[in-house]
């Protein structure tokens, strides 16, 4: 382990979701440290608030108790439009259904955060083409979503959160949608973002991910229960 | 990729529902511009056509309204009295009666008409004469009265400068066994304030007096017609003649319009102004449920964008760019189709008995453009508050979580 | 009864207790003219044919009535009275003209057969020349001015329908692609295209039928609004608005199939794709 602050450390995190038949407790006094570079897997059966937990890094989500630390600072004390900001150009966030404009080009959808960010436009058209050529797909930047393949969206969404250059990239099952050759090459890319310095944690069932991983954690009932 | 960039391209990805949406906002938005203009346009155009006639100041007897009035007795004396006045520059002196046109041979196309009879030959913009000239500055005795007929009455009978016509005048309150009188057409004209039924014919102060077997009081006049010296102006004006003869009615025009906007027109503005606010919550109520759809279809591109950090200004500032597009261009889109349902409007209600030909219930103003420009931003951005409002508060992690699931 | 319409110089003297030798004659008051002058039944009122006064009779109020509503007058106040007619021919006559005694301005016929009307007309001209009759018929020339009033209100309400249509056929291709997927979904499990077809005829039907039936009952709503408002505007108690059964059946007989048809067109590209492609995300 890294000397340096970890990039995010939840302690004891518990997330309740009220319910009509009931509170449901997601996530119970979890604890969890990511280091600068380091690759983590969250694995578990489904409904043990993997996804959850995730959410609660990415800032995406609040916790009913304990405390969220995002390189250093207290999320649950920031503004909504302090968090916004984290998620803009700290993390990068990769979903399971890609979630992709349908309207904006693959170009344009790697470019849109840059923009949201302030990237100039001269720094905007270098660094997409950065990433376009860094997960293949550099003969397709003029294609739609429609127009491409579930694994070419998934690398396209990879390039847009890689887009701010982020220190941690979150995956919320990124091959949940693909075959097992695929999922294979977006295991081959998360490597080499990996290599390149990005912390990645993702929540996974596919074992072949989840062994790239450094750590992997396992989780049940809300708990971590191993890693 | 700016708000407006975005919003273009989500408007345009579906081609076929932003045209939809497009046309609904520019029919609505039509029918709204025509409302606005409806609501003033009668007075607009009122207030034109009692300006063409060229006299900004009326004088009527004291009992009767602007438009049906009681004879002014000593109308000759009261004439010269006012055109003695320093802030008067010309009078003339008007008499109207019913009438009927009888072609000589041809009963059968005999017309009811209303003869009028002026000192003035032209009577400013009152007719424009299309064929023929306009009536002579004196007429022999012994001569045929000289007429002026309308159009419509030179059709209907098929009467040419020079055509021969009797006219046999009706004699309100009793029976009446005045002969006709034979007059020559001098001209052919384009009556100002002739309605869609009505014919109008226009002659001599001494070819009315003709028409009535003279002399029948020839001092009388229904209307006297002020037209103010530039340097004094029709208030300046009215006021005199208010001040040397106070047992008669002065109007200006403003004041007739004025008069008139309180009673005849009311019933227009009013219609205008519940057709009006009916169609903008039309309005809203469409571009507020196409949006919040709209909305609703993209929940999980909206979580998306919130989870990869836009915050919800952007978000909220997307969907006002969304529904400007749409709101914006249908209203461009309104102005030349509301031209269009303005003339066919203008059309139907211009048939109304009574109504001057010239009369016209839309009249476009630059006002109007903007005041519905501005009616159509309202609205757009009202419509667009609550689908902002709903993409602005949606829980990210939950609205990722449905859209897996789902 | 004729309605007095001549200059009015009004006095409402004290209540009935004054006695006076000789009962007074009766004379009814608008509503309007009683508000105004703050008058009540049974109050004596002094009422003059010329504006300074001359010739001014006492008449004992009888009652307030609400006038006749004219849509040719809405606009004018209804300031008026009504008098038994020889006690307002006794006002107006002039001393001069004997015959002024016996002048009317209008007389209004009432038919036993009122098919008889154009020839009761004709004949009317023929035996009494001078005389000017109008048949209380609406003019069929088109010269009616409601003719023409509904002529525009049926232009503005085509203009709305073409209007509410675009927006509709926009939603109903939105609702038809938001369902993209599930009919991809039951094409593939091998419902066919006519069944998908009929489900989205009937859902047109019953959304239609819902949304027609609440338009009408919209529709009555602002009906009261609006003619409670211009009869406040007006002081008049005219019927604006009516919805008719007529009305609300045209309407729903108008709408109802617009909505199915909307319904259909919204969904036709898509009963028309293929499965794979409506599926495919």
């Amino acid at each position: 382990m890294s000397a340096a602050a970890p990039i995010v450390e939840g302690r004891d995190l518990t997330r309740v979701f009220p319910m009509p038949a009931g509170d449901v407790t997601a996530l119970g006094h979890v604890s969890i440290r990511i280091e600068p570079g380091e690759h983590v897997a969250i694995t578990g059966p489904s409904g043990c608030g993997k996804s959850t937990l995730l959410h609660l890094l990415g800032c995406v989500d609040q916790a009913t108790g304990g405390t969220l630390l995002f390189e250093g600072r207290e999320v649950g004390a920031l503004s909504e439009s302090d968090r916004s900001r984290i998620r803009l150009t700290r993390i990068g966030f990769v979903f399971q259904r890609f979630f992709l404009l349908p309207m904006l080009t693959a170009w344009e959808n790697i470019e849109l955060p840059q923009a949201e960010a302030g990237a100039s436009k001269s720094e905007r058209r270098a660094r997409t083409r950065e990433l376009l050529e860094y997960v293949g797909l550099t003969e397709r930047m003029d294609h739609r979503p429609s127009q491409l393949s579930g694994g070419e969206m998934q690398r396209v969404a990879i390039a847009r959160a890689l887009a701010n250059r982020p220190p941690l990239l979150l995956a919320d099952e990124p091959t949940g949608e693909l075959d097992e050759a695929t999922g294979e090459q977006i295991a081959d890319l998360f490597d080499r973002v990996h290599a390149d310095g990005t912390a990645i944690v993702v929540v996974t069932h596919n074992p072949v991910v989840a062994a790239r991983a450094q750590r992997r954690l396992a989780m049940k009932s809300g708990s971590v229960v191993s890693g | 990729m700016s708000a407006w960039s975005l919003a273009w391209r989500t408007v345009v990805h579906n081609p076929a529902r932003a045209c939809l949406a497009i046309g609904g906002v520019a029919v609505i938005g039509a029918l709204l511009f025509n409302m606005l203009l409806l609501s003033r346009g009668l007075l607009v155009s009122f207030r034109d056509l009692l300006d063409t006639a060229g006299y900004d100041v009326r004088v009527l007897a004291n009992e009767g309204s602007p438009i049906h009035r009681a004879p002014l007795a000593g109308a000759p004396s009261l004439a010269g009295e006012i055109e003695r006045l320093p802030s008067v520059r010309r009078v003339a002196l008007i008499r109207s009666d019913d009438a009927l046109a009888l072609p000589p041979g041809r009963d059968a196309d005999a017309a009811s008409v209303t003869l009028i009879g002026s000192t003035e030959r032209q009577l400013g913009g009152a007719w424009d004469i299309v064929k023929g000239s306009t009536l002579p500055a004196e007429v022999h005795p012994g001569e045929p009265v000289p007429l002026v007929v309308s159009t419509k009455l030179a059709a209907r009978q098929r009467l040419e400068p020079g055509s021969p016509l009797r006219i046999r005048v009706n004699l309100a309150g009793g029976a009446s066994v005045l002969p006709s009188v034979d007059c020559r057409v001098v001209g052919i004209g384009s009556f100002t304030f002739e309605s869609a039924y009505d014919y109008t014919v226009a002659t001599t102060m001494a070819g009315f007096a003709a028409a009535h077997g003279a002399p029948d009081g020839k001092d009388e006049a229904d209307l006297v017609l002020v037209a103010s010296a530039p340097d004094a102006g029709p208030e300046a004006a009215a006021k005199a003649i208010a001040a040397l003869r106070p047992d008669v009615r002065v109007y200006s025009n403003a004041q007739v319009v004025d008069q008139f906007n309180a009673r005849a027109f009311s019933y227009f503005r009013q219609i205008s102004v519940v057709l009006s606010t009916i169609t903008l919550a039309f309005a809203f109520l469409l571009v507020a449920t196409l949006l919040t759809m709209s909305v609703n279809q993209r929940l999980g591109e909206v979580a998306a964008l919130r989870a990869l950090g836009f915050p919800r200004r952007r978000i909220a500032a997307n969907l006002l760019c969304e529904s400007a597009l749409l709101v914006g261009v249908g209203g461009v889109a309104a102005l030349p189709l509301g031209g269009v349902l303005a003339i066919v409007l203008d059309r139907i209600l211009r048939a109304m008995p009574g109504v001057p030909e010239r009369l016209h219930f839309f009249v476009f103003e630059m006002d109007t453009v903007v005041l519905h420009a501005a009616l159509l931003t309202a609205t757009g951005i009202l419509a667009a508050l609550y689908p902002i409002w709903l993409a602005a508060r949606l829980p990210i992690a939950a609205t990722l979580r449905k859209e897996i699931v789902s | 009864m004729v309605m007095a319409a001549f200059a009015v110089a009004l006095a409402a003297a004290a209540a009935a207790g004054s006695s006076s030798p000789a009962p007074l004659p009766e004379i009814l008051l608008s509503r309007q003219l009683a508000e105004q002058a703050s008058v009540r039944p049974g109050e004596t009122v002094t009422i003059a044919a010329a504006a300074n006064g001359a010739g001014a009779k006492q008449f004992r109020v009888a009652g307030i009535y609400e006038p006749t509503p004219d849509p040719m007058r809405f606009t004018s106040r209804r300031i008026e009275a009504r008098l038994h007619l020889p006690d307002l021919l006794a006002m107006t006559a002039t001393p001069e003209d004997p015959s002024s005694i016996e002048a009317v301005k209008a007389i209004n016929v009432k038919l036993v057969d009122p098919k008889e009307a154009e020839a009761f007309d004709a004949a009317l001209t023929a035996r009494v020349p001078g005389t000017f009759s109008r048949l209380t018929a609406r003019a069929q020339d088109g010269s009616d001015p409601f003719a023409v009033l509904e002529r525009f209100h049926l232009a503005v309400a085509i203009v709305t329908v073409i209007g509410s249509t675009a927006f509709l056929l926009a939603l109903m291709v939105m609702r038809a692609e938001e369902r993209r997927e599930i009919i991809g979904i039951v094409r593939l499990i091998g419902v066919s295209q006519r069944f998908v077809l009929l489900v989205v005829l009937a859902e047109g039907l019953l959304i239609a039928a819902a949304g027609a039936g609440f338009g009408v009952l919209v529709a009555k709503a602002a009906e009261g609004s609006v003619n409670r408002f211009f009869q406040w505007r007006y002081d008049t108690t005219l019927v604006f608005v009516r919805v008719t059964a007529r009305i609300a059946l045209q309407s729903i007989a108008l709408a109802v199939p617009l909505g199915i048809l909307a319904g259909v067109v919204g969904s036709w590209t898509l009963l028309r794709r293929d499965i794979v492609s409506l599926v495919r995300r």
